[in-house]
């Protein structure tokens, strides 16, 4: 009964008429679903290599088995020659790299970009293969290493950005540098599919946010943990990135390869954020000598034991109140602070700090603002008697902010005019 | 060398800039051979850069960004290796 219904429907009312797919656009679908699969951009794949063929071009190709299933494999040209292993029948090897479909064949295979020994060859042994041949290639030579801006002002950081590692960054640059800004990158900073979230993050930080400076960061972890900062890829980021890279990875005792790239290497994540910037902490004191030292330049420029201020210098000099016994203190309070900031207690800061406001009131730019002006004739020498001038002779009066050309129009002796 | 001429100029300039300034001016005074008119100028100049990178200083607080949350932080795991909490 069944089968009749069956067939009934099938005679009678067809389905709509099957999309025919060329093969070529099978193929494609295929190709794009495996595309579409980000586990297969980064496989690790464990197996047994057999039939491997050398051809002419160069590259490698050969099938992984294990016991129950086979894949095609292929290791192009570049990444053979840069392999510590040349694929030989029967050997036991870990390849990484993706899965693609090859259109023509309708097949897929592994793209390998790096091969290495199973079993015998741990971890150690691949690291310090890993080590000399980019070493040979140069990328750890000091020469490569380039300096840091010393004053950056956009800091990228690629790590985690769950954990201490972003917190610590944060908190050391909130306290040592808080004029910069911090862009994070945020990567999985372990796991098989850390290295090309790691080289992602950096890619996109130095292509998007224009940072003069980044830091690559993760804290300790087992050798295994640490893994991703060991990745050729990784190290090739580092090496590549146009500007300065500082990396810290793991506690003292933990040296990647990602490490011996970097431009600076620092011990820890913290390390790392306070060696990428100056400490601001010492700016106060640091400014504030500036200052004094600014105050002691112009005092020193109106002091009569110089002899060779100018004449508009010594007077402008004998306005200030009772200077000789605060230059004086001043002098030696100024001696005291040069002596006390070696120590930079806050204590002796403080008194530079006094001593700074002293001189600034010493200065006859803090006399003319509060009102007093300096009279002046032609030939430049300072009035202080009417009878040094005569109704019509022409005056120069310098003010806080300016001069002013005036003339003479009547003289009178005393200064009760002030006081009025 | 740059004049710093007003406040809203000096809020604008970097902080490194307004204290390399500052050196120079120091320096300049110190040196001794400008007029005196001139030092007194760039002695205000001075207590001007002074105050603006002081108040930078005290003013300033880290800006922190983060890179739009792509598909590898959306897959970011636990990692308790890190010891974070």
């Amino acid at each position: 009964m069944t089968t009749d219904s069956d067939q009934a429907t099938l005679w009678e009312a067809p389905s709509p008429a099957p999309r025919i797919l060329r093969v070529t656009d099978l193929n494609r679908r295929v190709r794009a679903l495996l595309d579409g699969d980000p586990a297969l951009a980064d496989v690790w794949v464990e197996g047994e290599v057999s039939q491997p063929s050398y051809p002419p071009s160069g590259h490698c190709f050969f099938t992984l088995k294990d016991a129950a299933s086979q894949v095609k494999a292929v290791l192009f040209r570049e990444e053979l020659a840069r392999a510590t292993i040349r694929p030989e029948h029967g050997m036991q090897v870990i390849c990484h790299g993706k899965v693609r479909a090859y259109e023509p064949q309708g097949t897929y295979q592994v793209y390998v970009e790096s091969i290495t020994p199973a079993g015998a060859g741990d971890l150690h042994q691949q690291y310090e293969a890993l080590r000399a041949r980019l070493a040979a290639e140069g990328l750890f030579e000091a020469g490569r290493k380039r300096a840091l801006p010393r004053w950056p002002r956009r800091i990228g950081v690629v790590t985690s950005p769950v954990g201490v590692v972003w917190r610590d960054i944060g908190n050391v640059l909130r306290r040592r540098y808080p004029i910069g800004e911090l862009v994070l990158s945020p990567s999985i900073v372990q796991g098989p599919t850390a290295a090309g979230a790691i080289v992602r993050a950096l890619e996109r930080l130095v292509a998007e946010q224009g940072v003069d400076l980044v830091i690559l960061a993760r804290g300790g972890g087992s050798l295994e943990d640490l893994w991703s900062f060991n990745d050729e890829r990784v190290v090739r980021a580092v090496v590549a990135s146009p500007v300065p890279v500082v990396v810290g990875v793991g506690h003292e005792s933990d040296v990647t390869l990602a490490d011996f790239a970097a431009d600076l290497r620092a011990p820890t994540p913290s390390a790392a954020a306070e060696q990428a910037v100056p400490d601001l902490a010492q700016f106060p004191a640091i400014l504030d000598r500036l200052r004094d030292r600014a105050s002691a330049a112009l005092v020193g420029r109106l002091a009569d034991r110089r002899g060779f201020l100018s004449q508009e210098g010594r007077a402008l000099g004998r306005l200030l109140p009772d200077t000789s016994a605060a230059r004086q203190r001043a002098a030696e309070l100024l001696d005291r602070g040069h002596r006390a900031l070696g120590g930079r207690t806050a204590r002796e800061r403080a008194t530079l700090t006094g001593l700074a406001d002293g001189l600034r009131a010493l200065s006859p730019v803090a006399t003319l603002e509060r009102g007093y002006a300096v009279a002046r004739l032609g030939d430049g020498s300072i009035v202080r008697d009417p009878r040094q001038v005569s109704v019509g002779d022409g005056l120069e009066v310098v003010v806080a902010r300016g001069t002013l050309s005036t003339r003479v129009e009547t003289t009178s002796e005393g200064n009760e005019e002030l006081l009025r | 060398m740059t004049e710093p001429t007003s406040a809203d100029d000096l809020a604008a300039r970097p902080f490194d800039e307004l204290v390399g300034e500052l050196q120079r001016i120091v320096q300049a005074l110190e040196a001794g051979n400008l007029p005196l008119e001139e030092s007194i100028a760039r002695y205000k100049d001075a207590l001007r850069l002074h105050a603006a990178a002081e108040a930078r200083l005290r003013d300033a607080e880290l800006t922190i960004s983060q890179l739009g949350r792509g598909l590898d932080a959306a897959t970011e795991e636990a990692e308790p290796g890190e010891g974070g909490s």
